[in-house]
């Protein structure tokens, strides 16, 4: 039993690493409706630039500070070059423009970086928690403890921000009707590039937890991948499903793993997730706390 | 009085199709202005070119004095123009209250990053917006489905949302696009009584558009009649129902 709890809490404090990904693809489709799929180029793009400017010398702090003025600086760009000519064009238009965004942002960083596989250190140890591993014997890493800490942070700020504020309104009146928000005076390409920085910002914490924990390399592009699974359970437009969806995920491929794992030869953690979105699928396509469409005929 | 609005020789087309031709019109200061005329005629065009949706070709729209050819719909709502649509665009996932407060932005100047903190000015003065967005909500007897969806409240109440979040603006001109399109009776009766009453109490100056002329003849001061693009008759409900013009263009003439 203490192993299975030891299993448990392992894959939920890694499923949170999962809804942080699926966050960054939340915010963009709820605010603009668009499916970004560049937002797991931009996660590796924001961790390489914090050991970049690292690397360079820079104090860690700062480098994080310039890693998220240049994610804003990408933001910006965004929005003008590609969004603003592509304004009025049908979503898969869009799609396809975040499509070749992350195959330029995959290059940029790696024109300005390299190509090498970084280690970056937050300076939290990844080791068990001395104070549970004496009470119950279980292992629980303090590093995912924390990351799970932040990540609860992050979601709390940005819960308030989109439910409390004239901004967070305003995002939402833009992914609900354009002509309305702009009747209101909402600027569109203002909103639009708050969108993007703040995918940008959670980018950036997503590149630090994900890069100090597998080192920031090429293949963080390919959370985007892991967090489709997610994005399926939980719904594209919603943020609490997103992270519940992670944290079933992290926490049923885990448990997968160590049940099921060894009557199929293991190594279903990789496709778990995909098989069990792939089945809720059948059930439920619009998510568990995605908007249902009704249509009136 | 002097004119708030005033719309000059404006001619649109899109593409082949001429939707407006050299229409030339004013709105007085604290009147209410109808736009009539039937199917097809320019009336929502018009209304979409004071408002900036759509850009003329030709022609000038001078508000507050100020002439301007080219003005995008979030300039026009700064410069205090508010507006409702044929039909409701409404953000249908967002309560009655979010729709109203989304009304105010821009009477809100708190920046974003205060916002994301949500600390002090920001709080202090999303709760101060939130007293006149009440204030709204009274007006239109509407407290009951306040924290409700709009999606879905029926399409009566939906109308009166549209017109509180316009109303939330606090505009000069305020832009009606068939406020009672669909509506039965009583509704009617009753959004006819709100939009005096915005007229009466807020001051605000009203263009609208409809078609139940018995409404349109009650409520507005003046009346402009369009027809295939042309303005065909402007006066007071009286002389616009007499005119020869305006008849033949709703009861058809002999050719």
């Amino acid at each position: 039993m203490q192993f299975f709890f030891e299993v448990l809490i392992g894959g939920l404090l890694a499923g949170v690493m999962y809804s942080l990904v699926a966050l960054g693809f939340v915010l963009i489709f709820k605010a603009s409706g668009v499916f970004n799929f560049a937002q797991g180029a931009m996660v590796f793009f924001a961790a390489l630039t914090t050991v970049g400017f690292a690397s360079m010398g820079v104090p860690f702090w700062l480098a994080v500070a310039l890693a998220l003025a240049v994610m804003v600086a990408l933001a910006f760009a965004t929005e003008r070059v590609v969004l603003r000519p592509l304004v009025n064009q049908p979503q898969i238009t869009l799609f396809m423009a975040t499509i070749g965004l992350s195959f330029f942002i995959e290059g940029i960083a790696q024109l300005a970086w390299g190509a090498n596989v970084r280690a970056l250190d937050l300076g939290i140890a990844d080791e068990p928690i001395e104070w549970l591993m004496d009470r119950t014997g279980m292992n629980v890493s303090k590093f995912d403890l924390v990351a799970s800490g932040i990540a609860a942070g992050l979601v709390a700020v940005l819960a308030v921000f989109f439910n409390k504020t004239r901004t967070g309104r305003a995002l939402r009146a833009v992914a609900d009707d354009h002509q309305a928000a702009l009747s209101v005076g909402i600027s569109l390409q203002k909103i639009w590039v708050i969108v993007w920085m703040t995918a940008g910002f959670v980018a950036l914490v997503t590149g630090l937890l994900w890069g100090a924990r597998n080192g920031v390399q090429f293949a963080l592009t390919f959370l985007a991948l892991k967090a489709l699974p997610v994005l399926i359970l939980g719904g594209l437009d919603s943020v609490a499903g997103a992270i519940v969806a992670g944290l079933i995920f992290g926490a049923s491929e885990k448990l997968a793993e160590v049940y099921l794992g060894p009557y199929v030869g293991g190594g279903i953690e990789s496709w778990f997730p995909y098989v069990l979105a792939l089945g809720f699928l059948l059930v439920r396509p619009e998510g568990l706390f995605g908007e249902r469409r009704i249509d009136r005929v | 009085m002097t004119a708030l609005l005033e719309v000059d020789d404006v001619s649109l087309a899109f593409g082949g199709v001429v939707a407006l031709q050299g229409v030339s019109f004013d709105v007085r200061e604290h009147e209410v202005r109808a736009i009539i005329g039937p199917n097809g005629a320019g009336k929502s065009s018009m209304l979409n070119v004071i408002n900036g949706v759509y850009h003329p070709q030709r022609g000038t729209v001078a508000f507050k004095g100020r002439k301007r050819r080219r003005v995008d719909p979030h300039d026009a709502a700064a410069q205090g123009i508010a507006r409702t649509f044929q039909n409701i665009a409404l953000f249908r996932g967002m309560s009655v209250l979010d729709n109203l407060m989304t009304g105010r932005n821009l009477k809100m100047k708190r920046g974003v990053f205060a916002q994301a903190l949500y600390v002090g000015a920001a709080r202090r003065e999303e709760l101060e917006h939130r007293e006149k967005v009440e204030a709204i909500i009274d007006f239109l007897e509407i407290q009951h489905v306040r924290k409700t969806p709009v999606g879905r409240l029926p399409y009566g109440l939906q109308k009166r949302v549209e017109l509180g979040r316009a109303l939330a603006a606090e505009p000069e001109l305020l832009l009606l696009d068939e406020p009672m399109a669909g509506m039965n009776v009583e509704e009617k009766q009753d959004m006819s009584r709100f939009i005096l009453d915005v007229n009466d109490q807020m001051g605000t100056t009203v263009v609208l558009i409809e078609h139940d002329m018995g409404v349109v003849m009650d409520l507005s001061d003046r009346v402009v009649v369009l027809d295939y693009g042309r303005k065909i008759a402007d006066g007071t409900p009286d002389e616009v129902r007499r005119d020869q013009r305006v008849i033949d263009a709703y009861l058809g003439v002999t050719h």
